[in-house]
């Protein structure tokens, strides 16, 4: 039995040790939001926050968030009240496909919070371990760089 | 990709872990970076992964007073690329965490992970490597020197877990560097190299090479390293450096280039290295 | 509200209208569809590249917890009408496409044994107890030893392993190269590929026992290609057999093709009555999804003593892998190579030949560029090597072998029709935007600073928006040439417009509300687009080959218009005017000049609902929907103009990639965000595949390259900025004006980038002629140099 807060609500669940946080949020709890790309750590489509960090959901099993705290895409906004960093990127572009998008908001949140961000280079870096394969990233790069001006400026 | 099945036992104590790992084919989770892709491959089934994360006190950077670092096996690799006194004392190993895979990897994996998985071509063990750090397990203190057997290999027990990383005081007038090359930003390094060079008066007194990801283990380059007795030396040294080691092929990189790079890096990180000791860059 | 303000919605950066969902995390891909009971699939595949299957033990994994069928192609025979890629092209052999391998396998990763389970977790545990027993038969890996007579045959039947022969000619090239001043040539060769959208494929079939229906939901990029195939396969009618494409994680002609799994789920699913998900995981996808981009070309270019091409001469073999694809066939690729390779050049003569070759590898379909990444790449180094040699500069030399605007139509030397386009324009518009002189004179500087810096020009057209004159595949017995648009304004006055094409990142749902929006008077946000559904539209094909924009874009307009008449008719009838003197906008028909107006849904009403406010004989044919059929006939020329400038570390040899402008002609843009999103992710796969992406077998036919740390594709830190100039030439002949640009960007950049590095390297005398110029790479070609030349 794990006990695990997700989007801010808690519950309890039976889960097989080896079912993959990605798998138990998006199969458990009917959080389809989280996508699943490579299930090797690589492509970062199922990045999620963890008490707070982001990490792979891909690389975590359900039974090791027992206890947690778990943020993913659907509590950032709504469809009729997007987060600034979803307007960010729909103003900019920053999306085509939409499959990479829930892991880059969530990296692009926890980068925000521990990165300056200063210049592109640190941006792009940055976005490195989440792959998007329709932008060529150019518009995820001015998309972050806005969210970055309006960090700044608050 | 889904994982066979395994049991899972969430440790709260050392002694709980031991007794769980007597089991032949258990495995010990700490961040699980390296582990679970290796799961979902299917390369590893496990009877049971005895989680550690959960035991409490290994989580930790202190200094020793001395210049030196006592760093807990279960700290994340983003906790060692951002902390103070990492940065201050070893600026070196803030600089390699720099080029260790992405920040949610970083977020998650532990430095007694990295180790203890022992890539040849990831950069902890380098480090480890570099900075002569000592081991401290559940049953003994091990000379990094000592520490990996070889590819994905350690000379620990089955039923042994790293608890602790020491990181001796570097000696003063120390420079660093440290170079890296790989395909893509993040990705495992075709060859990196690590080096301290440390000055007294206008004479080495000690430099340090290690290379990552030409060997089966991370390696110290003493031939290399004996070469440095003065800025002159940097040349032969890195000549040294690429005719010492005998990587291997494999799909991202021939020996030869692999063996041309170390040469190269050598180099440049010596440079760096000398530059720094000197004063003459930060 | 006058007309001369009516808002122009086409050409504005409208922010897309499928973002909220997609950002929100509330789409619907294919694995978010979750329906009671669903059983899931997880194949057993060869791990042999050519061998008799000798016997296949499966007993044990039967009795596996949650396993409801393990299923051999023994099992299916009697379930399905086989299938083949045919095609009316002379010299080619349709292969089988096998849904599971019986008797033999010929690559590995193909599927043998599908294992039907309550969990993908219990279906890969019995996967795991099936034993296959081969025998190994040979192997045909590398396609060069694959042709010779006496290679061992993946097809037997074929009688050789070579399934396309085909030549294009025109004049006598081998005179014009015996007396031409000047000939460059070279042995080039591109690596193969693999598409690598983020979202793995996924189908999804359930069977509704009491309709007898079918519903496929597939990440297909074609589900109207599909529908009609499996009509034919599985014996049912297009009424009862649905192919829905719900949000679909990219494609890049990745899922532009019929697979044998999309075949197997339909089968279980009605023979157990249960819905039937298979999903694949990156592991399968980097080994059975169709790859691409595998040629060897052996090409040679006469030019006169003033850089004037007179002759160019081509022989291209093509690594197609196992199978024919279905409905491409295993010609798509290598076939275009040669069509393509004159480029948007004038060349008198010409002589290119194509042989297709069956390897045992993993087979090779439509990848964004399909040939004309190759072709584009050698031709514009034999006309950098061709300027070299003549000390020409790169932008001289193609300027003076360009089709001018005077020259359109042009036939190509291949018998391509270019139509009027911005050939020229793109050039001399990417030399402005650059300004290259200056970058000239950058590079100059670097260069004595002994920088390795250089600059790399590629010019290519391509035919797009495809009609029913041109085949998108030679021969091939689809009709892709045609689109259609339903638009319907219900009782409501809300307006619905279906098409047959299947937006899988493209921002179609946007763009075509945008021409919809503009031709009928409404809003943008007032049109819902349905796509990707078979049952949307009588007959669709799907999004591949650079056509929605031009065909659907078309078929909207069409059917906008058609509508619109309707709309002003009956509001003639009701506001007492006449139809000259009104005007529709903003969800508003208005008396030009005055306030009186009908909203659409006051409008709708009346004629739907409020009976008596019509006549009859007006009431009857005024029903507020038309479906139009778009035909582009021969379709649009699209030509672009690509510059890349790089850097190379001279120890290292890393390439990095420092300015990238891009000059291209879509034509009539429709929303310039989007328009330079799709040159901007096309650029990058582009420099993916100059210097990172290659898919590696071994000698035994094994896949190396397995994950997404070994399949190299690029981040966010190794592709630039770019710049991106849209020349909007006008298409007159062409209802919209919109010329396809989706592929674009992949094909100009490998050129461009490769065109750089061997600038970059000329003073070293290093020629590149293989991509991805991988660091390993130019490190052999920079050491056998100095092993060449000891200093």
């Amino acid at each position: 039995m794990i006990r695990v807060t997700v989007n801010g609500v808690t519950s309890e669940h039976e889960v097989e040790a080896r079912l993959l946080l990605a798998d138990f949020l998006r199969h458990s709890l009917g959080l389809t939001g989280t996508h699943v790309g490579c299930e090797q750590g690589v492509c970062g489509a199922c990045t999620v926050l963890l008490n707070g960090d982001s990490v792979r959901a891909c690389l975590c099993f359900a039974v090791q968030a027992d206890g947690g705290e778990i943020e993913t895409v659907e509590s950032l906004g709504t469809v009729d009240d997007l987060h600034p960093l979803q307007k960010a990127f729909q103003e900019h572009h920053a999306l085509q496909c939409g499959f990479c998008t829930p892991g880059m908001l969530m990296t692009g949140i926890d980068l925000l919070r521990k990165y300056p961000l200063a210049t592109d280079a640190e941006i792009r870096e940055g976005l490195s371990g989440n792959l998007c394969r329709c932008t060529g990233y150019e518009h995820l790069v001015q998309a972050i760089r806005s969210a970055v001006e309006a960090r700044n400026e608050s | 990709m889904k994982p066979p099945a395994f049991e899972y036992l969430a440790a709260t104590s050392l002694e709980q872990a031991v007794a769980a790992l007597a089991d032949d084919e258990a495995k010990v989770l700490a961040g699980g970076q390296s582990l679970v892709p290796m799961l979902n491959f299917r390369l590893l089934a496990p009877s049971i992964l005895v989680d550690i994360t959960r035991i409490p006190g290994l989580d930790f950077v202190e200094g020793d007073g001395d210049g030196g670092l006592r760093i807990g096996a279960l700290t994340r690799h983003y906790t060692l690329e951002t902390s103070a006194l990492v940065q201050t004392d070893f600026p070196v190993l803030s600089a390699a965490m720099n080029h260790v895979a992405h920040l949610a990897i970083r977020n998650r994996g532990t430095i007694g992970g990295s180790l203890c998985h022992g890539d040849p071509a990831a950069e902890l063990p380098g480090l480890a490597l570099l900075l002569n750090a000592q081991l401290k397990t559940t049953q003994r203190t091990i000379a990094a020197t000592d520490f990996f057997a070889s590819a994905l290999s350690t000379i620990l027990a089955e039923d042994e877990i790293l608890t602790e990383i020491t990181l001796p005081a570097l000696p003063p007038r120390t420079g660093w560097g440290f170079e890296e090359f790989a395909r893509r930003s993040g990705d495992f390094a075709l060859a990196a190299v690590g080096a301290t060079v440390s000055l007294s008066g206008e004479e080495v007194s000690e430099a340090r090479i290690v290379v990552i990801g030409a060997h089966d283990t991370p390696l110290r380059l003493s031939a290399a390293e004996a070469l440095l007795t003065s800025r002159s030396g940097i040349a032969a040294a890195a000549k040294a450096a690429q005719d010492q080691v005998s990587p291997s092929d494999d799909l991202h990189g021939s020996a030869d280039y692999r063996r041309h790079l170390v040469g190269v890096l050598t180099r440049r990180a010596l440079t760096a290295a000398w530059q720094r000791a000197e004063g003459s860059a930060p | 509200m006058k007309a001369e303000a009516r808002p122009k919605i086409i050409g504005a950066r409208v922010q897309r209208v499928e973002d909220p969902r997609l950002l929100a995390g509330r789409g619907a891909f294919i694995d978010d569809l979750n329906l009671p009971g669903t059983l899931h699939v997880a194949f057993c595949r060869s791990d042999h590249a050519h061998a008799r299957i000798v016997d296949i033990e499966s007993a044990e994994a039967s009795r596996m917890p949650g396993v409801a069928a393990v299923i051999t192609a023994v099992d299916i025979a009697d379930k399905m009408q086989p299938i083949r890629a045919t095609s009316r092209m002379a010299d080619y052999y349709a292969t089988e496409l096998p849904v599971l391998a019986r008797d033999k396998v010929r690559y590995v990763g193909e599927a043998v044994v599908a294992v039907v389970a309550s969990s993908r977790y219990l279906a890969e545990d019995a996967v795991e107890q099936i034993a296959i027993t081969y025998e190994p038969l040979g192997d045909a890996i590398d396609p060069v030893a694959a042709a010779k007579p006496g290679s061992p045959l993946l097809h037997e039947e074929a009688g050789s392993n070579v399934i396309v022969t085909r030549t294009f000619a025109r004049g006598d090239v081998d005179a014009v190269m015996a007396s031409a001043a000047v000939r460059v040539g070279d042995t080039f060769r591109m690596h193969r590929k693999t598409p690598t959208a983020m979202e793995n494929r996924g189908y999804l079939a359930e069977y509704d026992q009491g309709r007898r229906a079918l519903t496929l939901h597939s990440t297909t990029q074609v589900p109207g290609i599909v529908r009609d195939a499996l009509v034919e396969m599985l014996d049912l009618p297009g009424n009862r057999l649905r192919v829905v494409a719900p949000d679909v994680g990219g494609g890049f002609g990745g899922k532009a093709a019929l697979y044998p799994e999309e075949i197997l789920v339909c089968i279980i699913a009605r023979q157990l009555g249960r819905p039937v998900k298979w999903l694949s995981d990156r592991l399968e996808d980097l080994m059975s999804t169709n790859q691409a981009f595998d040629e060897i070309v052996e090409a040679e270019l006469a030019c006169d003593d003033e850089g004037r091409i007179l002759g160019l001469r081509a022989e291209v073999i093509g690594d197609v892998g196992a199978y024919s694809v279905y409905p491409w066939t295993a010609a798509i690729e290598p076939v275009q190579v040669v069509s393509f390779l004159p480029g948007p050049y004038r060349v008198p003569s010409y002589r290119g030949r194509v042989r297709a070759i069956v390897t045992s590898k993993t087979p090779t379909g439509a990848y964004r560029g399909v040939g004309r990444p190759i072709s584009t790449f050698v031709m514009e180094r034999l006309i950098d090597m061709a300027a070299a040699r003549l000390s020409l500069d790169p932008l001289q030399m193609r300027r003076r072998n360009m089709v001018r605007s005077e020259e359109f139509p042009y036939k190509s030397a291949s018998g391509i029709v270019w139509d009027r386009a911005g050939f020229m324009e793109c050039l001399d518009g990417v030399a402005t935007a650059a300004d290259y002189q200056s970058l000239r004179q950058q590079q100059a500087q670097a260069r004595a600073a002994g920088r390795w810096v250089g600059i790399g020009l590629a010019s290519y057209a391509e035919l797009t928006g495809l009609g029913s004159r041109i085949a998108v595949a030679p021969g091939m017995p689809v009709n892709t040439g045609t689109e259609s648009a339903s638009l319907r304004i219900d009782s409501t006055g809300a307006v619905t417009a279906s098409f047959g094409i299947a937006s899988h990142g493209q921002g179609l749902e946007t763009t075509l509300a945008q021409v919809i929006a503009e031709e009928l008077g409404v809003r943008v946000e007032d049109v819902e687009v349905i796509h990707g559904d078979s049952a949307a539209v009588a007959h669709g094909t799907g999004t591949f080959a650079s056509r929605s924009t031009v065909l659907a874009g078309g078929a909207a307009i069409m059917s906008a218009r058609a509508v619109r008449e309707k709309v002003l008719e009956a509001a003639s009838h009701l506001l007492e005017v006449d139809v000259g003197d009104m005007d529709a906008a903003d969800g508003r028909i208005f008396v030009k000049g005055t306030d009186r107006a009908l909203t659409f849904r006051e409008l709708a009403r009346a004629v739907y609902s409020e009976m008596g406010r019509l006549p009859r004989e007006v009431r009857e044919g005024i029903e507020l929907e038309a479906t139009r059929m778009y035909d582009p006939y021969f379709g649009t020329s699209t030509p672009a103009s690509h510059l890349a400038m790089v850097e190379i570390d001279p120890e290292t040899y890393r390439v990095t990639v420092t300015r990238y402008v891009v000059a291209e002609d879509c034509g009539r843009v429709i929303n310039p965000l989007i328009a330079d999103g799709q040159v901007q992710g096309g650029v990058a796969q582009g420099i993916g595949a100059a210097l990172m992406e290659e898919v590696v077998h071994d000698d035994g036919g094994q896949i190396l390259t397995a994950s997404l740390m070994d399949y190299v594709v690029p981040t966010a830190a190794e592709i630039p900025a770019m710049e991106i100039i849209h020349m909007e030439t006008e298409l007159p002949d062409n209802i919209g004006g919109f010329r396809g640009m989706g592929e674009g960007g992949t094909i100009g950049a490998p050129a461009a980038v490769a065109n750089a590095i061997a600038d970059a390297l000329a003073p070293l005398g290093i020629m590149i002629n293989e991509l991805p110029a991988t660091p390993e790479r130019l490190f052999r070609l920079i050491e056998a140099m100095n092993t060449e030349q000891p200093e």
